[in-house]
């Protein structure tokens, strides 16, 4: 039985080698709202994919059912092989995808450093001996690893910093660094540059390519186009949960079916 | 700082030593009392820091008094014993109850443990034949410790002043530890917390069993030291007062529990099982709400600020001259 899961697992491995997410049918209704709506999603390791969408087509709802927040209606998703259709979040992250959230979601009354000490949360040893015995309240060795994850992100000077202090650029790349202390393959990122100004959004945008250098593959929900096109290799866009294009910035941005669904929308979105 | 607080925690613990040498009888039996509300207070604290409101956690008490004094009464067993397998069975039952309800949230596990505290008040008046039922659980043996009967009012203080301090800081250590932070992280931004690969249900659990293992805990010395149980006495009054404590002392630090525990049991201490004191603690509680939201720990911080402020507009010319 074990065998047989193992070899059906490596043998699915060798045929989608460089698929790292694959969605087959990806369906979610709402009562009648189908708010995702047969996407077949595939992301090739190393790439750094954007989703992208009018309002309401379907992104958020995407990352809750890749991140096990929410159960898909129907369809499948499998992760560097895996059927991971029906895992809770913290079986998922247990797996190397994580995902960050759209708003300021953080740990607010803690300091920065103990946030991203919450995201090695799955790479710690931890037990009730060593709780009740120890004479330090976090091991040494856990508390460097966070602090290189600080400094990766540029927060250093803020580890001491309670969370809900910092300013909201600085917010939102502590999500993200959280995200990093857990050792990711895949990153989900939930509009991790909206409503930062130009510098911000592009330093962000910079960190984004850094990490995927850094071997983790990146799917990223964002409404700031400018940001969206500087960075991902390729683009899928949605509308009415459904996928409506797919391909390189350049392609998208030319397609006559995206640029209709972005003027219905309204402009403003479209030119970022 | 850091050394001021080592000092005055010493202080407080001498003064505590020497509490039956300087008083009689009455205050080493209100003392005692005032320890296992302080247990019982600080025992709900991780289930509270994780998000999860127990409106029940007398019925944990009440099941490690029963379950300690019968093992005595009836099997003479040891205290040491007794009570230990009282503060499991209170855990065990914490689990029982725990695992599906923990799911809920909010209100709807709160309610859960409001149904629960009445049932167990229920089978305690209604199994007659084992718990004695409305005549009371009396006869139970005095506590002993290695073979040695705790005669004296005075001996049991100090079992408790020992029970207190060892619940405290095993709590303590745990609280300020990861677990502990994954508690607050948990009662913070739970679906944060799953993305980050916590097992949230089975987190709130384990610090809701560790609650009810010490409300266990409490009960067993209290069955031992008053030794009648009457099953109304662990109602749901007594699980509001619980959280009462909580409040009233603070949320927002470890020692809130504590000192809410004694400074409300000790006021409330000429009112005890008269209908005045539960009068007593809705006004504390509402005066809380009102002027101390973060409870009675933040109010030298409080008092520091109002002084600043008094000083600093006394300086300042004011705006008529």
């Amino acid at each position: 039985m074990v065998e047989e899961r193992i070899r059906s697992q490596s043998e699915s491995r060798r045929v989608s080698s460089a698929l790292l997410l694959e969605t087959h049918g990806l369906t979610r209704h709402f009562g009648g709202l189908a708010a995702v709506n047969r996407v077949d999603l595939r992301v090739a390791e190393g790439e750094i994919v954007g989703l992208i969408g009018p309002n309401g087509a379907g992104k958020t709802t995407c990352f809750n059912l890749l991140s096990g927040f929410i159960r898909p209606t129907a369809g499948t998703i499998r992760f560097d092989g895996e059927d991971i259709t029906r895992l809770r979040p913290h079986q998922v992250v247990k797996r190397g995808l994580v995902r960050t959230f759209q708003l300021t979601t953080l740990f607010q009354e803690l300091t920065g450093l103990e946030n991203v000490l919450l995201g090695l949360h799955l790479h710690s040893r931890r037990s009730l001996g060593r709780a009740l015995f120890s004479r330090r309240r976090f091991p040494p060795d856990e508390v460097a690893r966070s602090r290189e994850v600080l400094e990766f992100t540029g927060l250093a000077s803020q580890a001491d910093q309670l969370a809900r202090n910092l300013p909201h650029g600085h917010q939102r790349v502590l999500g993200i660094a959280m995200a990093l202390a857990a050792r990711p393959r895949l990153l989900l990122l939930d509009e991790p540059v909206t409503g930062m100004n130009l510098d911000e959004s592009g330093r962000v945008m910079a960190l984004v390519k850094t990490i995927r250098d850094r071997g983790v593959t990146v799917l990223l929900v964002e409404h700031n186009m400018k940001a969206v096109m500087g960075t991902c290799e390729r683009i899928v866009v949605l509308n009415f949960g459904q996928t409506l294009a797919e391909g390189s910035p350049a392609e998208v941005s030319t397609n006559a079916k995206v640029i209709e669904a972005y003027l219905g929308a309204g402009l403003a979105h479209a030119r970022g | 700082m850091r050394r001021l607080r080592v000092g005055v925690l010493i202080v407080l613990v001498l003064l505590m030593l020497l509490v039956p040498q300087l008083g009689g009888d009455y205050y080493v039996h209100v003392f005692a009392l005032v320890f296992t509300n302080v247990i019982l207070a600080a025992s709900l604290r991780p289930s509270l820091t994780c998000g999860q409101l127990n409106i029940g956690h007398s019925a944990f008490m009440s099941i490690g008094a029963y379950a300690s004094a019968l093992l005595a009464k009836n099997l003479a067993v040891p205290f040491e014993v007794s009570m230990l397998c009282g503060a499991l069975v209170a855990a065990v039952v914490g689990l029982v109850i725990g695992y599906p309800s923990l799911r809920l949230r909010g209100v709807y596990f709160a309610m859960v443990t409001v149904a629960f505290v009445e049932v167990i008040r229920l089978i305690a008046q209604l199994w007659v034949p084992l718990t004695r039922g409305m005549s009371g659980l009396s006869g139970i043996p005095k506590p002993n410790l290695l073979g040695v009967t705790l005669a004296t009012k005075a001996s049991q203080y100090y079992l408790a002043l020992f029970l207190m301090l060892l619940t405290l800081l095993i709590l303590w250590k745990l609280e300020s530890s990861r677990l502990g932070l994954i508690w607050k992280s948990i009662g913070m931004a739970d679906n944060l917390a799953q993305s980050l690969g916590v097992n949230i249900a089975n987190h709130k659990l384990l610090a809701f069993m560790l609650g009810c293992f010490f409300a266990g805990v409490a009960g067993a010395f209290y069955a031992h030291f008053i030794r009648f149980l009457f099953p109304p006495e662990f109602g749901f009054l007594m699980a509001t007062n619980i959280l009462v404590y909580n409040y009233v002392g603070g949320r927002g630090h470890f020692a809130g529990p504590i000192v809410g525990a004694a400074f409300l049991s000790l006021l409330s201490e000429p009112f005890r099982g008269s209908a005045y004191e539960t009068i007593f603690f809705s006004i504390a509680m509402l005066l809380t709400i009102l002027f101390l939201p973060g409870g009675l720990i933040t109010l030298p911080g409080k008092l520091a600020e109002l002084r600043w402020w008094k000083s600093a507009s006394a300086h300042s010319p004011s705006p008529a001259a």
